[in-house]
């Protein structure tokens, strides 16, 4: 009789934890919308004019974002399992990505720009961070964390170049940047709600603010360094959260 | 009689699932590594990658391929030569497709599972990742990865190949990188005459001569070709004299440090007879010339190492029992082994 209470004890036990781990799966859904100074990014045919007052296209805009964090409204943090997104402006399913969360209320989003130091020394990867996608240095092993191309008269470059290739995980230039985000309303995720963020990503950032760069001195960053640090502290600032629909 | 048809029926169908057993298909067969116990602990984490005998053969299937480079003629066989433990023999200076030429000299590939990290400055931190460079380096192999990845997707050996070693998918970089990760750590080497004298083999003594440069060895040269690997692996400034035809910063391109200027990666000293020419950038043709230049020609820098601050002074006679010695860590059956040496690919 003992026994059978211990297991009926036990069952109830087992189904209640069960039933607590069916309630915590949820979604959190970022959609980037790449901008320049406020303004759609256009690839290749707008001409933008940086902060220095020197115009210039993009070809190519890309960089990843890792390492999520959810903060709830007591502040605590719920670090989320490692999953790594490559946002390329020339892909629109990269720019929409689907989080898997855990059921709860949230006050702001945190975030990697770029691939954590552990990732950069675990030999070969694969998806987003595979290689073949061209974010990754194999003469100084490592990821680039986020990429920016075009052209720019003020390039003293060949073909007036702009390559902006920002990365370097260790050391005085690592350049890996962690951005919080607070939201304009609370993130209330569950199995029947779904919020939806949007975050503005905008280039301008890059060459602006604290560092002001001018592409008539600085047009090719391809090594981690002084240089690619103070391009990476500047777009720190880049994201903001301009929409969120609690669906 | 009911029990009697039960265990018949019972006994059928044990062996019938006995036989439906042996007709799957078996997978990858483990690769057994046998390292000496006097070696310390591998870097490469082989847990996350275990040898197989099909991941293997791929592996150096694909290290002997030349379809890896962009115009199909060089292999990563065709710089690392066996007979030279893997170095490039008689070349000093790396060199590629449409006859480009690298800038520092090809390294000798053994052993590397106990190497943290890779390239004469460094810059490459993992055994997976090191395949990379030249494959991409337009120097060298100048191929794209995505379009090599491609390549190997469209040849039906290569996908029953990867499906044999890896199971059922697509070909991708990660595990081409694997592949050859798991043939080059079976690229050991740790039988030379050295070995053997260390492990009292019977009959395996030094002569008189290999065992005065076993001694100058441990004086002047151990500190930094630490035994039994012959290298620790640092970074040092050798005080060569600085070659302005290749301007190079050694480790400092990777570090961005002014005091890793001129430094390089100290490299194993075993098969180092086998493996001429010498330095980063294959200056020294013969391992006399390195003996005069740790004697007589080490220039003073900044950068350089504190234990040559006053060079190596060595006489005529150490020099010749330091080569003696030296010939000791040759090791015969690593560069002539069967399962390590080029395979011609027809198909």
């Amino acid at each position: 009789m003992k026994l059978h209470r211990l297991l009926t004890a036990l069952l109830v036990l087992c189904m209640a934890c069960k039933k607590d781990v069916q309630d915590q799966k949820g979604t959190l859904q970022i959609t980037f919308k790449n901008v320049v100074n406020g303004a759609p990014l256009k690839l290749n045919t707008s001409n933008y004019t940086n902060a220095a007052g020197e115009t210039f296209t993009i070809s190519t805009f890309k960089y990843y974002i890792s390492n999520i964090t959810l903060i709830k409204l007591d502040n605590s943090e719920l670090k989320l399992p490692a999953a790594y997104y490559l946002v390329n402006e020339t892909d629109s399913a990269s720019k929409v990505i689907s989080i898997p969360a855990p059921g709860g209320e949230y006050r702001a989003i945190s975030f990697m720009l770029g691939v954590d130091s552990t990732r950069n020394v675990s030999g070969a990867q694969t998806d987003a961070l595979d290689p073949v996608n061209g974010m990754f240095w194999s003469w100084n092993s490592g990821y680039i964390m986020a990429k920016l191309e075009g052209t720019s008269p003020a390039s003293t470059a060949a073909s007036n170049a702009l390559t902006f290739h920002i990365g370097g995980f260790s050391g005085r230039y690592n350049a890996l940047q962690t951005i919080q985000l607070v939201s304009p309303i609370s993130l209330s995720v569950s199995e029947i709600r779904k919020p939806q963020i949007t975050i503005n990503a905008d280039a301008y950032t890059w060459f602006n603010q604290p560092n002001l760069i001018r592409f008539q001195t600085t047009s090719t960053i391809h090594v981690p360094g002084e240089d690619a640090l103070k391009v990476a502290t500047n777009y720190r600032n880049m994201f903001r959260i301009t929409d969120v629909t609690d669906l | 009689m009911t029990r009697y048809l039960i265990y018949t029926a019972c006994l059928f169908l044990l062996i019938w699932s006995c036989r439906r057993g042996t007709d799957v298909k078996p997978g990858p067969q483990p690769y057994t590594l046998n390292l000496p116990s006097n070696f310390p602990q591998p870097v490469y984490d082989m847990s996350q990658n275990p040898l197989t005998v099909q991941g293997v053969a791929l592996g150096r299937r694909l290290f002997y391929d030349p379809r890896l480079s962009r115009d199909s003629t060089i292999s990563c066989g065709f710089c690392h030569q066996q007979f030279a433990a893997f170095a490039h023999f008689d070349h000093p200076l790396s060199h590629g497709i449409d006859n480009n030429t690298g800038f520092r000299s090809v390294p000798g590939l053994f052993n590397l599972i106990w190497q943290r990290e890779f390239m004469w400055d460094g810059g490459v931190n993992h055994l997976e990742i090191q395949p990379l460079t030249p494959i991409t380096d337009p120097n060298e192999m100048g191929e794209d990865l995505a379009r090599l990845i491609a390549k190997l997707n469209g040849d039906a050996k290569y996908r029953s190949l990867f499906n044999g070693a890896f199971g059922a998918g697509e070909i991708n970089s990660q595990k081409v990188f694997k592949a050859l990760a798991q043939f080059m750590a079976t690229m050991n080497s740790f039988d030379s005459k050295y070995d053997s004298v260390m492990r009292n083999a019977p009959g395996a003594k030094f002569t008189t001569e290999e065992e005065n440069g076993y001694k100058i060895f441990q004086n002047k040269c151990a500190s930094c070709h630490k035994e039994p690997l012959f290298t620790d692996g640092s970074y040092r400034n050798n005080g060569l004299p600085i070659n302005a035809s290749l301007h190079d910063a050694g480790r400092m391109r990777i570090t961005n440090n002014t005091n890793d200027y001129l430094k390089f990666k100290v490299p194993s000293l075993r098969n180092i007879i086998k493996s001429p020419p010498y330095m980063h950038d294959g200056r020294f043709y013969d391992i006399f010339n390195v003996f005069d230049h740790y004697s007589e020609g080490v220039i003073q820098t900044p950068t350089i190492d504190p234990l040559l601050r006053n060079g190596l002074p060595l006489t005529e006679s150490e020099k010749r029992e330091l080569y003696f010695f030296l010939n000791t860590l040759t090791d015969p059956g690593f560069i002539s082994s069967k399962a390590l040496s080029e395979i011609v690919i027809t198909d």
